[in-house]
C-alpha cells in the first residue's frame, strides 16, 4: 500500500526540478526521512515487546539445588491474576512467589493442574491486569517470524523486562510421533521453533506471532532422543483453552504423572508372528529375521530369512528390540503389518491371527 | 551509482508523503516482514521436493564421544536418476538398511555409492525409478555476507521441512571448503540444503571442524549459530566421480614449509617428502610458491587457503620462484602420502660453543653410514648434498628431504684437507649408546651476568598452574641447554626431592627441568598443553637452549600429557617419553614429519592392569607411521623410574641431536 502511494505520488511531482535543486533537498530533507524509515523499521517488534511484556511474570518457587533451577516464566491469562505456567517441581511447595513485569510480587495459590500436558494455574490477588486470551491463540506456519518472551536463565529481577528472542517457526510436528523419542507425557501437537529457548527458567514463557498475538506456552527442557539434539518447543495455545477451563472449573487437581502405558493384555509376539530374529548381541542389532515358523502367519505372508524388518504398523523400527516392543502395543487380534527389506527390495506383509 | 541516484529522489519524495500520509511505523515493518515472511516460505516451498526425508535402520549405538541417534535425517537430490546427497555425519552408525522417502511418499531403500572424505558428505543412489527434483545451484560468486540463508531439513514428522532462517556469515572456511551460517544447523538438517531467499542451493549442511577432520567433527556445535555447509557447485564438480564410486579424498602435496607463523611467514620449502607428488612434479627445497592455480599467494595461509578446497587426482598449476627464476610446475595431488622416515648418516654433534660454521663430529655410530664411510670423531661436516652444512639444523632441514636407502654426498673437513665421501643412508637407531664421549669441551667460567640458577619458579600471570625450574648452579650462558619438561601426576609435588633426583643429571648432561603441575590436583586437561607450551616458550625466552633437545617426559597421565602436548607442539618439542602410559584415544596423531622432527620413547611394565595389549598396537600404528620409536618392556608391575632407567632416558635425551 505504501510502496503504490509513494510510487504515485512521485508521478505527480514531475516535471522535475532541476538537479541542483533535488539535491539540495535531499541534503536537507534526507535525515529525517531516514531516521523515519529506521523507527518504522525497528518500530514494530520495539511496540509489540511492550504491549506483551505486562502479561508476563516471573515465578519462584522449590529449587536451587543440584542444578535445579527455583525459577520459571509465566504470563497472565486473566484479568483478575491467573496465571499460566508450567507444571514442574518449581511448583511444589507453599511459597510460590509471582512477579510481575511492574516489581509487584505476590503469593501465588495454585488453582491446579494438568499433568498430561504439564501445565499448572496459579492465582495471584491482583485485578485490572494485562493479560492474553487463551482462546485468541494464533496459529503461524512453518517460515513464520516469532518471538518467545520468558526470564531464561533468570536475568530478570524485580521490574525488568523478561528477555525476548526472536526466531522462526522450524517446524509444526507432534512431539511423540515415536514413543520413547521425548521425555515428556504430552503428546500433542508442537511448535518447533529456531530460537534457543530450551533454556533454564524459560520454560512458562509466552510464544508470540510478530504482532504480539499469542502462538503457545514455552515447554519444559527437552532433549529429542532420535538425535539428541535440544528441542526448542512451545505448546499451541489452542491445545491450552480446553484443560485450562477444567483446571478453573475445578475438574483437575494435582496428581502424580500416571505413565503406566495400555498394553493389550494379549499382544503380538515373535512367537505369535511366527519368526525368530537375529541373535541380539548388540544394542542396535538390526531385526533380521532368522527362521520362520511354518504355518505361522509369518509363514502364511511368505517371510524369509535374511528379511529385514523396517516398519512394523508403519512405525519405522530401528533394532530387535524395537521390534519386540511396538508388537507389545498390538493386540493379537487386530493385524499387524510388516515392511520389510528383502535385498534392495521393499515388502508389505499383513499378519493376521488364525481363528 | 544508480541506486544512489534513484535513492537521493525517492528520500525527499518519500518524506513528503511522510508529511502528507504519516504511515504508523509498524505498517511499514509489517509489510516489510510479512513480505520476508513470504519470500521465506515460497524459497521454502521451491525447495521442499528435493529435501528427502532418510531412515536409518540398525548400526551402533556410539562413535567416538558421539551418541548416535535414531531418528530421521535429510538428504538433497543432485541428480534426476535417484543420486542424493548427504551428510557422513547421518551414517556413522554404519546402518543395515536405508530409507529414502520420495515425493510421492513412497519409501524406497538406498544405498551409499561412495564418500567424500575432504568435505564429509555421502552420495547415496534410491533403487527406485521415481524421478527426483533437482535443485537450482547459486553460482559462488554470488554468494555474499549478510545475504539471507535458510537452513532446511526433513527429520520431524510434518508434511514440510523443518526450517531455521539466518544470514550468510562467512564465505571461505574450514581452508576453503565450506560456507557459514548463523541459521540453527544440527542434526534436525545435517544433509539438508542452506539456501537463499530465492530458493536456490547455497550449500549442503554438514558438521565441520577446522581443527578435526572426522565425521563427527564439529557437531558439538549444533544450534550454536556457527552453521556450516559445503558448496553445491563445488560438490557437482565433482558428481561424476561419486556416482562411478570412486571415493574422493583431500588432495594432498607432501611438502614442509619453512618458519612457524603460517600467518606471516612466505610459503617456502623447507622439504619435499621423497615420493610424493611434489616431488614427481619437481619441486625442491628453496623454492618459493608464488602462485597456486592462477591465485597469487603471499603467505603460508593463503597457500592452505588453496589447497585446502583441492582433491586427491586433481591436477594444480603452481609458479615456483626457484632463486630469481620463475618456474612453472604441474602437479598431481595424492589422497594418501607414504609415511616418511626420518634418514641417519650417523653422526653425534659435538656441542661446544662453535667458533666456525659446520658440525665437529663428536660420536660415530658403529655400523653406521658414516662409521662404513670412514667418518670419524672430530671430523668438521662442512656439505651435504653440496650444500653448506653451518649447524644442527641445517644438516636435518638438508636429511629432510632424503629418506633411508639414498645415496648422499657429504664433505668434511679433517684438519687442513677437506673430504668428500658419498653415503647410503640408514634408519634411525633403536639402540642407545652405553658409553659416549663428553658432548663438549670444558668452558671458561664466565663474567657475564647470569639469569637465575637452581630452582626457579616459573609463574605465568595468567595461569592458575604452579610451575617451577631447576638451572644446573653451574649454567653458563655460552653452552646450549637441553629442555626436559617433566610432566608429574596431578597432585602435590615435593620440589626438593625432585631437584635432588634429577640435580646431578642435569648439571653433567647440560639439562634444565621444568616441573609444570595440573591447575586441578585431580587431573591434568588436554586443553592445559597451550599452558605447558607458554611454560616451554618461557624457560626459552631466559635461557639458552638446544632446539633439538626439548623434551616431554611423564609417567602413567603425566605421560599422556607428555605426548599430547608432542603431538599437538610439534614445532617446538623434540621427543617425548612416557612411562606406564596408554596414548589417550582422542589424540590425533599426525604424520612423521621431515623438518619438524619427534622422537618417542615409552617404557612399560609387563603387567599393566588396564590396556597393557593395547599399549603394542599403539607402538606398532606409530611405527608403522615411521616415527623413531623405542619401546622398553621391564618386569612386574607399573613403579616409577629407578636410578638406572633414568640413566637410560637421560643418554637417549643426550643423542637426540643425532642425524
Amino acid at each position: 500500500m505504501t510502496s503504490t502511494l509513494t510510487r504515485n505520488a512521485f508521478r505527480s511531482l514531475r516535471p522535475r526540478p532541476p538537479a541542483a535543486a533535488w539535491l539540495a533537498c535531499a541534503a536537507a530533507l534526507l535525515l529525517p526521512a531516514a531516521s523515519r524509515v529506521c523507527r518504522a523499521a525497528d518500530g514494530a517488534f520495539i511496540d509489540i515487546a511492550a504491549s506483551v511484556q505486562p502479561k508476563m511474570v516471573k515465578i519462584y518457587g522449590a529449587g536451587g539445588l543440584q542444578g535445579l533451577e527455583a525459577y520459571q516464566s509465566g504470563f497472565l491469562i486473566s484479568p483478575t491474576g491467573h496465571v499460566l505456567t508450567v507444571w514442574s517441581y518449581v511448583l511444589d511447595t507453599d511459597n510460590v512467589v509471582v512477579t510481575l513485569d511492574d516489581g509487584r510480587k505476590y503469593q501465588a495459590s495454585l488453582v491446579g493442574a494438568d499433568p498430561r500436558r504439564e501445565i499448572a494455574v496459579l492465582k495471584i490477588d491482583a485485578d485490572s491486569l494485562p493479560h492474553f486470551r487463551l482462546s485468541d491463540g494464533v496459529e503461524p506456519a512453518v517460515g513464520d517470524r516469532v518471538l518467545a518472551f520468558s526470564n531464561l536463565f533468570g536475568v530478570a529481577a524485580g521490574d525488568e523486562d523478561a528477555s525476548v528472542l526472536h526466531g522462526v517457526v522450524s517446524a509444526q510436528t507432534q512431539l511423540a510421533a515415536r514413543r520413547g523419542a521425548f521425555e515428556t507425557p504430552y503428546d500433542g501437537p508442537v511448535y518447533v521453533v529456531d530460537a534457543m529457548t530450551n533454556n533454564p527458567g524459560s520454560a512458562g514463557g509466552a510464544l508470540t506471532d510478530r504482532r504480539g498475538n499469542l502462538v503457545g506456552i514455552l515447554g519444559k527442557e527437552l532433549r529429542n532422543a532420535l538425535n539428541n539434539t535440544w528441542l526448542n518447543y512451545a505448546i499451541p495455545a489452542g491445545e491450552l483453552v480446553t484443560p485450562v477451563d477444567d483446571i478453573l472449573a475445578g475438574k483437575t487437581l494435582p496428581r502424580k504423572i500416571d505413565d503406566s502405558i495400555k498394553k493389550p493384555a494379549e499382544p503380538w509376539t515373535l512367537a505369535r508372528v511366527g519368526v525368530r530374529l537375529v541373535p541380539d548381541v548388540l544394542s542396535r542389532t538390526p531385526p533380521f529375521i532368522d527362521a520362520v515358523t511354518p504355518d505361522s502367519p509369518a509363514a502364511r505372508a511368505r517371510l524369509q530369512p535374511d528379511d529385514l524388518i523396517l516398519f512394523v504398523n508403519n512405525s519405522v523400527v530401528t533394532s530387535c528390540a524395537s521390534v519386540v516392543e511396538t508388537l507389545s502395543l498390538i493386540d493379537h487380534i487386530d493385524p499387524v503389518r510388516l515392511t520389510v527389506q528383502r535385498g534392495q527390495q521393499l515388502a508389505d506383509v499383513v499378519l493376521e491371527t488364525k481363528q | 551509482m544508480i541506486h544512489t541516484r534513484c535513492s537521493l529522489r525517492f528520500a525527499p519524495a518519500l518524506w513528503l508523503i511522510s508529511l502528507l500520509w504519516p504511515p504508523s511505523a509498524p505498517a511499514v515493518q509489517d509489510d516489510l516482514v510479512a513480505l520476508e515472511e513470504q519470500a521465506i516460505k515460497a524459497a521454502v516451498a521451491k525447495i521442499a521436493p528435493s529435501v528427502l526425508r532418510i531412515e536409518t535402520i540398525g548400526g551402533l549405538e556410539r562413535v567416538e564421544r558421539v551418541l548416535v541417534g535414531t531418528g530421521a535425517t535429510t538428504g538433497l537430490a543432485v541428480s534426476p536418476d535417484g543420486y542424493i546427497i548427504s551428510s557422513a555425519f547421518n551414517f556413522i552408525q554404519q546402518p543395515s538398511s536405508i530409507l529414502v522417502t520420495l515425493p510421492s511418499g513412497r519409501r524406497a531403500t538406498a544405498q551409499i555409492v561412495a564418500r567424500d572424505r575432504s568435505r564429509m558428505l555421502v552420495l547415496l543412489k534410491v533403487a527406485s525409478d521415481e524421478l527426483l527434483t533437482v535443485p537450482q545451484v547459486v553460482p559462488r560468486e554470488e554468494m555474499a555476507v549478510g545475504q539471507w540463508t535458510i537452513a532446511v531439513g526433513r527429520t520431524f514428522d510434518q508434511p514440510l521441512p523443518n526450517v531455521s532462517v539466518g544470514i550468510l556469515s562467512a564465505t571461505s572456511r574450514i581452508w576453503g571448503k565450506a560456507i557459514q551460517t548463523d541459521a540453527k544447523v544440527s542434526p534436525n538438517n545435517y544433509g539438508g540444503p542452506l539456501i537463499d531467499i530465492r530458493g536456490r542451493v547455497l550449500g549442503v549442511l554438514a558438521p565441520l571442524s577446522p581443527q578435526q577432520q572426522d565425521e563427527v567433527a564439529g557437531a558439538e556445535w549444533y544450534d550454536s549459530g556457527i552453521g556450516f555447509a559445503i558448496p553445491l557447485v563445488d560438490v557437482l564438480r565433482h558428481l561424476d566421480k561419486l556416482k562411478r564410486g570412486e571415493e574422493l579424498y583431500p588432495g594432498l602435496l607432501g611438502i614442509t614449509l619453512q618458519g612457524n607463523d603460517i600467518y606471516a611467514d612466505p610459503p617456502e620449502i623447507a622439504a619435499v617428502q621423497p615420493k610424493s607428488p611434489a616431488r614427481k612434479a619437481g619441486l625442491q627445497a628453496g623454492d618459493r610458491i608464488v602462485e597456486v592455480a592462477g591465485i597469487k599467494i603471499a603467505r603460508q595461509t593463503q597457500l592452505r587457503h588453496a589447497l585446502g578446497p583441492r582433491y586427491a587426482g586433481e591436477q594444480l598449476n603452481m609458479v615456483v620462484l626457484r632463486g630469481a627464476r620463475r618456474v612453472e610446475i604441474v602437479v598431481e595431488l595424492a589422497g594418501r602420502l607414504e609415511p616418511y622416515e626420518t634418514p641417519f648418516l650417523g653422526l653425534l654433534p659435538d656441542r661446544s660453543p662453535a667458533a666456525k660454521p659446520g658440525v665437529v663430529v663428536r660420536y660415530v655410530y658403529p655400523g653406521s653410514p658414516a662409521a662404513k664411510a670412514g667418518l670419524r670423531a672430530e671430523d668438521r661436516l662442512v656439505r651435504l648434498s653440496d650444500k653448506p652444512v653451518a649447524d644442527v639444523a641445517s644438516a636435518w632441514e638438508i636429511l629432510g628431504n632424503y629418506e633411508p636407502k639414498q645415496r648422499i654426498k657429504a664433505a668434511v673437513q679433517r684438519a687442513a684437507e677437506t673430504r668428500e665421501f658419498e653415503l647410503e643412508l640408514a634408519s634411525l637407531p633403536t639402540a642407545i649408546p652405553q658409553h659416549l664421549p663428553a658432548a663438549r669441551r670444558p668452558v671458561q667460567a664466565s663474567a657475564a651476568q647470569r639469569p637465575p640458577v637452581g630452582a626457579v619458579n616459573v609463574k605465568l600471570p595468567e595461569e592458575t598452574n604452579e610451575c617451577f625450574a631447576y638451572v644446573p648452579d653451574n649454567y653458563h650462558p655460552e653452552v646450549a641447554y637441553g629442555l626436559l619438561m617433566w610432566l608429574h601426576e596431578p597432585g602435590d609435588v615435593d620440589r626438593a626431592q625432585l631437584i635432588e633426583t634429577w640435580k646431578g643429571v642435569c648439571q653433567a648432561n647440560d639439562l634444565i627441568l621444568l616441573v609444570p603441575q595440573s591447575a586441578d590436583p585431580q587431573r591434568w586437561l588436554p586443553t592445559e598443553s597451550d599452558y605447558l607450551r607458554k611454560t616451554l616458550d618461557e624457560v626459552i625466552a631466559k635461557y639458552h637452549i638446544d632446539r633439538t633437545r626439548i623434551v616431554a617426559c611423564g609417567r602413567q597421565t603425566g605421560g599422556a600429557m607428555a605426548l599430547l602436548t608432542a603431538f599437538s607442539h610439534r614445532s617446538l618439542i623434540r621427543a617425548a617419553a612416557a612411562t606406564d602410559t596408554v596414548l589417550p584415544g582422542r589424540i590425533q596423531v599426525p604424520a612423521n614429519d621431515p623438518i619438524e622432527r619427534l622422537a618417542l620413547m615409552l617404557t612399560v611394565a609387563e603387567k599393566q592392569p588396564v590396556g597393557g595389549q593395547r599399549i603394542e598396537e599403539q607402538v606398532k600404528r606409530l611405527q608403522d607411521m615411521k616415527y623413531p620409536i623405542i619401546l622398553r618392556k621391564r618386569p612386574g608391575e607399573p613403579r616409577p623410574l629407578d636410578d638406572q632407567e633414568r640413566a637410560e632416558l637421560v643418554r637417549w635425551i643426550d643423542t637426540l641431536d643425532r642425524f
